[in-house]
């Protein structure tokens, strides 16, 4: 049944819109962004299985350590295997990993919680956020940009759809659950009603993109679209790289620094958002940002966080990729620099600061995948993608660990004035500064790793050459 | 490989970005109702 899947038959026919793709595309991103909601039952979570913060903290953790492993060790077979295969395993895992999660709810069993959402939920994390790349990005060879901007803008309305809706669902299962109410905690039988209808309704929305999706025939291309005006730009090539060669480029290692610095800034802020706001307006141990507010500010930032990944991706398609990340970094570091000296003069100038640093956080994941097929081509980019999202895992501990690191030094959490943030805000001014020169230094890669030119091939036999290498057809 | 019937696939493109904008519209209108509160509170 699954042959019914393979890339072949997925093969778009004559005159099929490349506009179904960015929906199908969304429909898986949306589902797999809920991980980015998992504090919403955290607290009901503890209480359920009477633990510590960090015990059920680790789930989360083995779910992004899980997605950057299975983005970096399937993405070849993603390639191979083609989009509508990928999102269905995807999705299979995803709702996998609710039901396993519910088993441990019920059951009282936390490891269960730890193989179902964390191990098998992480693996979907990781195939359903690459499927769609290389797809996209072969469909929409005129504005690469735009169309993976769509789709990873997705992952970022994820949390937003699912934060809401996991309390409105737990408030439904549990009558005395009251989300406004920050100490109220949802019974079990609510936490494993809304794991099993998060899995079920997931699944179907997962099936929806894995319904639409198609690649485009061999020799396809939009209307009126020119490849020698795209190839033209610096730093564009019309060969081909896989990704073990990729591996092998000193481009590559640079373009990880880029997305490690860009990332590692922006889950600083991100990560300490709702005390932030709070510690830089505080006078004489009392701040003047409430608890509401503060919630505010970090809807605000996820807001800007994911029209950043739309708006400044789809830019990169006008001013190119290597700008638009000077400016995600240099004025990124002007931003930082401004958030440490002037921030705390009013809470307007600091949110402005803020909003427009997580939205370039937002707009480096999006870009980056552009970003990638300018330099090693269309042949194995979703895979070259997955291996480069192991700088997002490293950047996952690197950026809270130094901005907790110097806040720990400073005083106890709720006594934390503006200037606490000062060392750490200048640090990530010069992790910023690294990622500028590396971003400064990335060069076309050498013609030794450019894969025999073959003037027959389309993207379809791209994908044909990358399944009979691997073996996986 | 067929050719794509013309009203199949508008209805098909109707209801594709129709799901998915209605799950992001509920998602930002929640988000700025709880952004909302920064300048409320």
């Amino acid at each position: 049944m699954l042959s019914a899947l393979d890339r072949r038959h997925t093969v778009a026919p004559p005159g099929y819109s490349r506009w179904l793709i960015p929906p199908a595309a969304l429909a898986i991103h949306l589902c797999i962004g809920q991980v980015y909601a998992t504090s919403v039952y955290k607290n009901s979570l503890i209480a359920h299985f009477d633990t510590s913060q960090t015990a059920i903290g680790v789930i989360f953790s083995i779910a992004i350590v899980m997605l950057g492993l299975s983005a970096a060790v399937a993405g070849t077979w993603v390639e191979a295997n083609g989009p509508r295969k990928a999102m269905f395993v995807s999705a299979c895992f995803w709702a996998a990993g609710f039901l396993v999660g519910s088993l441990g709810i019920a059951t009282r069993q936390l490891w269960l919680l730890y193989l179902g959402y964390g191990l098998l939920g992480g693996i979907g994390l990781g195939i359903g956020y690459i499927s769609p790349v290389s797809t996209l990005i072969k469909w929409f060879p005129d504005r690469p940009g735009l169309a993976t901007g769509l789709a990873i803008m997705g992952f970022g309305g994820g949390a937003m759809v699912a934060s809401p809706l996991s309390r409105q669902l737990l408030s439904f299962y549990d009558s005395g659950y009251d989300p406004s109410n920050a100490g109220s905690t949802a019974s079990g039988a609510a936490l494993v009603w809304l794991f099993v209808t998060l899995g079920v309704g997931y699944f179907l929305i997962m099936m929806f993109g894995v319904f639409n999706v198609r690649v485009p025939a061999p020799q396809w291309r939009p209307a009126g679209f020119d490849p020698a005006k795209v190839a033209a730009k610096p730093l564009v090539t019309t060969a081909n790289v896989s990704a073990a060669n990729a591996v092998k480029t000193r481009s590559f290692w640079l373009l990880w620094v880029v997305l490690f610095c860009n990332v590692t800034a922006g889950i600083g802020i991100l990560e300490q958002a709702s005390p932030m706001i709070q510690d830089f307006f505080r006078d004489g141990g009392v701040s003047s940002v409430s608890v509401a507010a503060a919630g505010g500010f970090v809807g605000l930032l996820s807001l800007f966080n994911m029209a950043g990944r739309f708006v400044w991706s789809s830019t990169s398609d006008v001013i190119g990729r290597r700008p638009i990340y000077l400016l995600y970094l240099g004025v990124g570091m002007v931003l930082y620099t401004l958030l440490a000296v002037v921030g705390h003069a009013a809470t307007a100038l600091f949110v402005l600061l803020a909003c427009v640093i997580l939205s370039f956080y937002g707009g480096g994941f999006a870009t980056v995948p552009a970003y990638l097929r300018d330099l090693f081509g269309t042949f194995q980019v979703g895979a070259i993608h997955g291996r480069l999202l192991t700088a997002w895992s490293a950047a996952g501990v690197a950026g809270p660990l130094i901005v907790n690191g110097f806040l720990d030094a400073q005083g106890e959490p709720g006594t934390l004035t503006a200037a606490a943030y000062r060392p750490a805000l200048f640090t990530m001014v010069g992790v910023l500064a690294v990622g500028f020169v590396a971003n400064l230094l990335v060069r076309p890669v050498p013609e030794r790793f450019h894969e025999r030119a073959d003037p027959d091939a389309g993207p379809d036999q791209d994908a044909q050459a990358v399944a009979e290498r691997s073996g996986t057809r | 490989m067929n050719e794509v019937g013309g009203h199949g696939q508008r209805a098909r493109l109707w209801i594709s970005w129709l799901v998915v904008s209605v799950l992001l519209g509920y998602g930002v209108a929640q988000t700025v109702i709880t952004a909302a509160k920064l300048f409320t509170s």
